[in-house]
């Protein structure tokens, strides 16, 4: 069934990208009311993992440009956390606990296009190449627009080391 | 080499996709560097990070909705589907031009004209079935004269122990 399979992939992509556990749950929905209505146009060459990601990310990225979600606060990173803060295992120290943090909201700075690379890419533990398939880009392009938005988070985490949180 | 470069490549360096003249490269400014070093290591740092994300569950709440939408989407098209069906298409064809014809008839500026040669049409029409329906009439009655005819000189032949001559005679 294809929400047992995909609906935990989709509702974090979303999740990662909007920063918000509610707007996640309303757009993974819109992703697979899309998704149920695409069915009959998908070609069976294709992957499906990517062909849903790449319908899932367009998504993401037009109704980001019509509501900014940039000007909303990202959910608080601990919010929903919880539930599965044993998987980060007992290694995960206070300092690593803070970068996490940092880099949560840092995310919102990207470009959406820059934070859906990094997302797929650094979260989402894909390689470059479905990196490109899903983002329909050329690899070079990918490569040079993830280490990019890597390097806007690891400047926005040293301003925000030094003290400069909002 | 510049800052601006080193920083292209160090996505690249930290993964190992490097040559070994560009990795040289890369170690070489980073050692004379530190603002370089020090990127590498926030760089580092992040990449950390945002591999440390915890994946959330799917809520119950919203796995119930999602697993919904097919049944949705069943009914809420169910009343669109036969539409679509191309053994429908002459009807939808037959229904297209029959709104044209009726477009033109209802919005012609002569409509006065239409309606009386459409009314004399329908009566001259009318006269001509009445006529044929006369002819029709005539046509059995002296269909029926002649069967008879053939039967009262069958019945006068002599094979049948009738009298040709007289016929009168049986």
């Amino acid at each position: 069934m294809l929400v047992n399979a995909y609906s935990k992939r989709v509702f974090n992509l979303a999740y990662q990208f909007a920063g918000s556990y509610q707007e996640a749950e309303d757009l993974t929905q819109d992703i697979f009311l899309k998704l149920y209505s695409a069915l009959s146009k998908y070609d069976f060459e294709k992957n499906f993992t990517a062909w849903l990601l790449t319908m899932a990310k367009n998504h993401l990225i037009d109704t980001y440009r019509k509501t900014k979600w940039e000007k909303a606060h990202r959910d608080e990173f601990d919010e929903q956390v919880p539930a599965t803060g044993a998987d980060r295992g007992p290694e995960s120290g206070l300092a690593e606990e803070a970068d996490r943090k940092l880099v949560w909201e840092g995310l919102n700075s990207l470009a959406p296009e820059t934070r859906m690379a990094v997302i797929l890419r650094d979260i989402q533990d894909k390689s470059y190449e479905e990196v490109a398939e899903i983002l329909g880009l050329p690899l070079g392009t990918v490569k040079s627009r993830i280490n990019r938005g890597r390097l806007q988070l690891a400047r926005i985490l040293k301003e925000k080391q030094q003290g400069g949180l909002p | 080499m510049t800052c601006e470069r080193i920083e292209e490549l160090l996505s690249a360096y930290l993964e190992g996709g490097l040559s070994p003249a560009e990795k040289e490269l890369v170690q070489g400014h980073l050692a004379v560097c530190p603002d370089c070093a020090s990127l590498l290591a926030l760089l580092e740092k992040t990449e950390k990070a945002l591999a440390g994300f915890p994946e959330l569950e799917v809520s119950p709440g919203l796995r119930a909705r999602l697993a919904a939408i097919p049944e949705r989407k069943k009914k809420f098209s169910f009343s669109f589907d036969f539409v679509l069906k191309p053994s429908l298409q002459p009807v939808f064809a037959a229904g297209a031009v029959f709104m044209t014809l009726l477009s033109f008839y209802l919005f012609n500026p002569d409509k006065r004209n239409i309606d009386r040669a459409i009314d004399q049409k329908i009566h001259s029409g009318y006269s001509q079935v009445e006529k044929l329906y006369a002819k029709a009439g005539s046509f059995t009655d002296r269909l029926g004269d002649t069967a008879e005819n053939v039967f009262v000189s069958v019945k006068n032949w002599k094979i049948f122990g009738g009298n040709e001559d007289n016929p009168d005679k049986i």
